[in-house]
């Protein structure tokens, strides 16, 4: 609880439509995708590369 | 550097800084000051967000890391991604309901005053000390190898940025790094470009990773587990996912960036943009160091890349046995350069025997030289004191830059590392005016002032900060190893802090007091260990965090006394 004077006013919860893929449920997919190809692609690069 | 240097490094910055002025001017009031009239939209949140990360140091430092221990820093981000996962998804809501302008303002709203200054007061001491080092590190470096002066530099660089910052307030900070992130990025991948064509003809992209490979340099990601090993992909994705989570989602130099959103859809698609591109930079990055490793394979470097403080040894008694070091090194040197052409001769070939041959030979060469750039680097540290202040690796690419790339690259490299301090330190002197304003004088002094009062506060409070961080800057010198310091001293904190804020979000049921006395005895723990154990400092993040969590749900009882 707060007696804070100048505690800022409430906004509505408004609509949150992402603008691509539908909803933040696949976009979150993807964010985790590319962050499993990178995790893939810096694997293979230490297994191929290494000393 | 040339005249035409000094053109395109003065013409960069110029135009940033005015473009950052020009987008802003007009009439201000506190929210189009503080959280930018709420106008921006996300690719200017996620390049806002990305170079107020991007310090000046990253810059200078991260490639002299990958020169000297490979690309295995990068294990430090794998969190990041789910961290701007968690935030976008349940803590962006949560600040743009409440309306808030600083982080800790919930604090006071899901608990009390007492938990919002102890928020907002860790962040103003543990930021304002970020701030003057933020100044300090790259003004050290850029003094020292182009003979400037450190107090200059450091006054030059803070002054710009105080100007801008006051001036636009977060819009301008925003936009200036909009601009700021492009010359930094052409920047970079012009430098990756020139390297890689003053790499010996005969020496393919996959070539140079190879020899980098068999020297250790792409140890990229490594599986293996252990607490005193700083980075490894389990450090890093659990102690970087807790540093992501407390750094972004309750620090408030980053989620006043995000506050200026247009709306929550684009604060959130600001984040996650970070959470993409974040990990892909930082590898070009540390890339470009493994690059510039491969290419002193083929150009011999100096014996040790901090020059000044080399050249210092030479003025003293022990000059003789630094000559006597050179003349092995340029020994060791001619004979690791031959041991490199000859891998690549039989990688070439395809001949599995001879590439096994080669490679040993050439890991033993390098091992030679390494030895006795290790000796260098002992006797210097012994004789010129003033050398340990920073790390050689944060030498190595500013001597490339000056030494090797042509004229005009050099000065919009500089005014890449100039950009990036200055994207930097704009986001932290913002944020501490804004807390100060916020959380302290509005919130104790004066509660219902004017719109145009606390305008002119918030700046009045914006030049402090710039002022106390410039005079930071300027006595930094006299501590030794000040920046390793700041560094541990955040992770210090940031598990705490982080731990206050999950509670607040997602354990409804525990009250203030629980909270507080869980936040105190994990400061405690975090600071024995470090005092006491060898342990890796992302791991703070993680301990700290839990412990709040875990102490706060047992100490429940406490809040019932209150109650009661």
């Amino acid at each position: 609880m707060t007696n804070d004077p100048t505690s800022p006013q409430e906004r509505p919860e408004l609509e949150d439509a992402p603008p691509i893929l539908g909803s933040w449920k696949r976009i979150y997919i993807l964010v985790l995708s590319v962050l499993a190809v990178q995790l893939a692609l810096y694997a293979w690069l230490s297994w191929n590369f290494a000393p | 550097m040339t005249s035409l240097d000094w053109i395109v490094l003065i013409a960069t910055i110029a135009f940033i800084v005015i473009y950052g002025w020009w987008k802003t001017r007009g009439h201000q009031d506190i929210n189009t000051y503080l959280r930018g009239g709420n106008e921006l939209k996300w690719p200017t949140i996620g390049l806002s967000i990305m170079a107020t990360q991007a310090s000046a140091i990253t810059f200078l430092s991260t490639p002299g890391q990958a020169y000297e221990d490979g690309m295995r820093f990068i294990q430090m981000y794998l969190g990041l991604p789910l961290a701007m996962i968690v935030i976008a998804a349940f803590i962006v809501p949560i600040y743009y309901k409440l309306n808030v302008f600083t982080a800790y303002e919930y604090l006071e709203l899901r608990f009390d005053v007492k938990m919002r200054f102890l928020g907002a007061f860790l962040f103003l001491i543990q930021r304002g000390l970020a701030a003057g080092i933020t100044i300090y590190a790259p003004s050290i470096i850029l003094a020292s190898v182009m003979g400037w002066s450190l107090q200059i530099t450091n006054v030059v660089i803070g002054t710009i940025v105080i100007l801008y910052t006051v001036s636009g307030g977060t819009k301008a900070v925003s936009q200036t790094q909009k601009q700021q992130m492009v010359v930094i990025m052409t920047g970079m991948f012009i430098a990756a470009f020139l390297i890689l064509y003053r790499l010996p003809s005969n020496v393919s992209v996959s070539d140079a990773t190879s020899l980098a490979g068999a020297l250790g340099r792409m140890n990229v990601i490594d599986f293996g587990f252990g607490f005193k090993d700083r980075y490894n992909f389990w450090s890093g994705i659990i102690g970087g996912f807790f540093l992501a989570m407390s750094y972004f989602g309750t620090d408030q130099s980053q989620v006043q960036r995000y506050l200026s959103g247009r709306s929550i859809t684009e604060s959130r698609l600001g984040l996650l943009f970070n959470g993409m591109l974040k990990i892909p930079m930082q590898f070009i990055i540390l890339y470009i160091g493994v690059l510039v490793f491969v290419f002193y394979l083929f150009h011999k470097p100096p014996i040790f890349f901090n020059t000044p403080a080399l050249q210092a040894l030479k003025k003293t008694q022990n000059a003789g046995k630094l000559a006597d070091l050179q003349k092995r090194y340029d020994a060791a040197f001619l004979k690791q350069k031959a041991a490199a052409s000859a891998f690549i001769n039989a990688r070439k070939a395809g001949d599995t025997q001879r590439i096994q041959q080669t490679k040993r030979s050439f890991q033993e060469s390098a091992k030679h030289l390494e030895a006795l750039r290790k000796s260098t680097r002992l006797l210097i540290y012994d004789n010129v004191p003033r050398a340990k202040k920073s790390k050689e690796a944060d030498y190595i690419f500013i001597f490339f830059i000056i030494n090797i790339l042509p004229a005009g690259i050099i000065g919009l490299l500089i005014a890449v590392i100039l950009s990036a301090a200055m994207s930097s330190t704009a986001s932290e002197l913002n944020a501490l005016g804004t807390t100060t304003v916020i959380d302290f004088y509005r919130r104790t002094i004066r509660p219902k002032a004017s719109d145009k009062h606390y305008v002119i506060a918030s700046k009045v409070f914006t030049v402090f900060w710039g002022v106390v961080a410039l005079a930071f800057a300027s006595f930094a010198s006299l501590v030794d190893n000040l920046i390793e310091a700041v560094n541990i001293l955040g992770s210090i904190f940031y598990g705490t802090i982080l731990g206050i804020f999950l509670v607040a979000f997602f354990l409804k049921r525990v009250g203030t007091n629980a909270t507080f006395v869980a936040a105190l005895i994990a400061q405690t723990t975090i600071l024995t260990l470090f005092f006491t154990t060898q342990l890796g400092y992302l791991w703070y993040n993680l301990i700290g965090c839990a412990i709040v969590v875990v102490l706060s749900l047992l100490l429940r009882p406490l809040d019932r006394q209150a109650a009661a």
